[in-house]
């Protein structure tokens, strides 16, 4: 592979996530990007390239505006004649526009790059986008099954558990170690804490998983400034190298049937969730690290399920290996060996869909500069790894370290 | 009084009217990939994308479960499930004879087991003065 230049992150901004009915897209949109600029004592003029992310629930809320997001939020900051995108990856948004960003720079043409999104969910369910019987597979699933996210997601959890003997109590402790850090995180949603009776006393969505062992959907907004490493230190004292940034797509034969499909054909030897080991593989392989140099993670936590199976991929591990983490401690959120999750992860903020993605990244960057206060995690993190699972087969992963 | 005419939600995914209802969809001739609903070109990334190659099928409707679910909530418009209030009901996803995995209502909540047999059918989701409209369920046999 030809040898890009590296780019560092010198800004990270966060909109606060939660549920803000008086506020615009943009309007949250230009708050974390005024953060970030602020994080890397930047103005918004040495900005020399955009990618934003956009998704459908905004457009339900802002029409066009919400489609043509990166536009909308440009003409809020101010325009400055840059090249901007916005792109679509569902929940995945957030790690693909990042990649963008990363290449903008990592590839010479451009020193420095923002990749920001905004979300405003809708609220409760996902449901279709269309009324189109025809032509929208997404619909057409909908109305002659009722299929939910959730629903997905306990098969999903009911076959795992099925398979590698996951149990009950496994899923309830997902919620209880991750909502240690709930009141922990200025800008999460939540700020409780769950006890395992809690959780399992909460209500049942899907068997097997109740009310607090899925995540909601949140408002919410971020931006990550990236810059050429080599230009870095005008920014930051503490910038952050970008060793991987990738998109994974399915391979055909994946046994699953993703969100907004009716079938899958399973070929032997293919498994499930190929878009996020695919990803995962060319993160690994980018950046040259294997899984046990990681020392923090950021995971899709939308529901118990996504925790298991999603650690198991990001480690490379064999199937199963998540829970007895999980049991050992090892996986504490501040006092693991390896923390997973210490932003409270997906449990404690909702998911705000196309900024998901950046929330991780500006966690991340936290906590390997040592600033996330009372949630810092204790194991004095050099490598940090996130990943994003997206709707109908989309994933992002990025693998991010010191360069200090 | 007559009983209400019964017609698919929406048309062209199972056949219909039938006594024996089956789910359509296509198969390549070339490398036999089997794709519901049905579609114009074959899914697999080494095949030629050449509509004369697939064929529509009808799907056998014997399957085994693969797993499944319950749904304790009712899914927001626009879907529709009667009667109001809403019962929680149970969706799965079911392995056929062809190599295709479908998803599906499933005709009972109770005794469900992963590789359990299933014949396919149709059920009612809801209807009006004139009609019954209906999807296609899997029943335990």
């Amino acid at each position: 592979m030809k040898k890009f230049r590296d780019v560092a992150i010198v800004g990270v901004g966060l909109h606060p996530w939660g549920v803000f009915p008086d506020r615009s897209m943009p309007e949250m949109a230009v708050e974390a990007i005024s953060e970030a600029l602020a994080d890397a004592k930047m103005e918004w003029r040495e900005i020399q390239s955009m990618v934003a992310g956009t998704y459908l629930w905004v457009s339900q809320r802002e029409g066009m505006f919400g489609i043509l997001s990166g536009t909308a939020i440009s003409a809020a900051m101010g325009g400055i004649g840059i090249p901007i995108t916005s792109c679509a990856n569902a929940c995945a948004t957030g790690g693909a526009i990042f990649r963008e960003a990363y290449l903008a720079v990592a590839s010479g043409l451009y020193d420095t790059a923002i990749a920001v999104a905004a979300d405003r969910s809708a609220g409760g369910f996902f449901r279709p986008q269309s009324q189109d019987p025809q032509f929208d597979l997404d619909y057409i699933r909908y109305v002659m099954t009722g299929e939910t996210n959730p629903a997905y997601w306990a098969m999903e959890c009911q076959r795992r558990m099925h398979d590698l003997g996951t149990t009950e109590d496994d899923l309830a402790m997902v919620k209880v170690i991750t909502s240690k850090i709930a009141p922990l995180n200025p800008k999460t949603r939540y700020k409780k804490a769950f006890t395992k009776q809690q959780v399992l006393e909460s209500p049942m969505v899907c068997a097997p998983l109740h009310l607090m062992e899925i995540c909601a959907t949140s408002d919410g907004a971020g931006a990550i400034i990236v810059c050429a490493a080599d230009k870095a230190k005008k920014y930051t004292k503490k910038p952050v190298l970008v060793e991987a940034a990738v998109i994974g797509s399915p391979t055909f034969g994946d046994h699953t049937i993703p969100l907004t499909y009716l079938s899958a054909y399973p070929r032997p030897g293919v498994g499930i969730l190929t878009e996020s080991r695919n990803a995962i593989a060319a993160a690994y392989k980018m950046s040259g690290r294997k899984p046990e140099d990681i020392d923090v993670i950021e995971l899709p936590d939308n529901s118990s399920w996504h925790y298991f199976a999603y650690l198991d991929c990001m480690l490379q591990a064999k199937d199963g290996e998540a829970e007895k983490l999980l049991r050992s401690g090892k996986v504490d959120p501040i006092d693991g060996e390896l923390p997973v999750c210490p932003s409270g992860g997906l449990g404690a903020c909702g998911e705000a869909v196309v900024a998901q993605g950046l929330f991780q990244i500006y966690e991340l960057v936290k906590q390997l500069r040592g600033e996330a206060g009372e949630r810092q995690v204790k194991n004095n993190p050099k490598v940090a790894l996130a990943q994003t699972y997206g709707y109908a087969g989309n994933n992002a992963a990025c693998i991010l370290s010191k360069a200090w | 009084m007559t009983a209400k005419k019964q017609v698919p939600i929406i048309e062209g995914l199972f056949t219909w009217p039938s006594d024996k209802p089956q789910l359509i969809a296509s198969r390549c001739k070339k490398c036999g990939t089997v794709t519901f609903p049905k579609a114009a070109f074959c899914a697999n990334p080494s095949c030629e994308k050449v509509r004369e190659n697939v064929e529509q099928i009808k799907l056998s409707n014997k399957g085994k479960l693969w797993t499944w679910t319950v749904q304790q909530y009712a899914p927001p418009a626009p879907f529709r499930k009667e009667p109001l209030p809403f019962q929680p009901y149970a969706i799965g996803m079911v392995d056929t004879e062809e190599g295709l995995r479908v998803l599906g209502i499933l005709t009972s909540n109770d005794n469900l087991k992963i590789g359990m047999t299933l014949e396919m059918t149709t059920g009612k989701l809801y209807e009006d003065a004139e009609k019954e409209y209906i999807t296609w369920m899997w029943k335990p046999v």
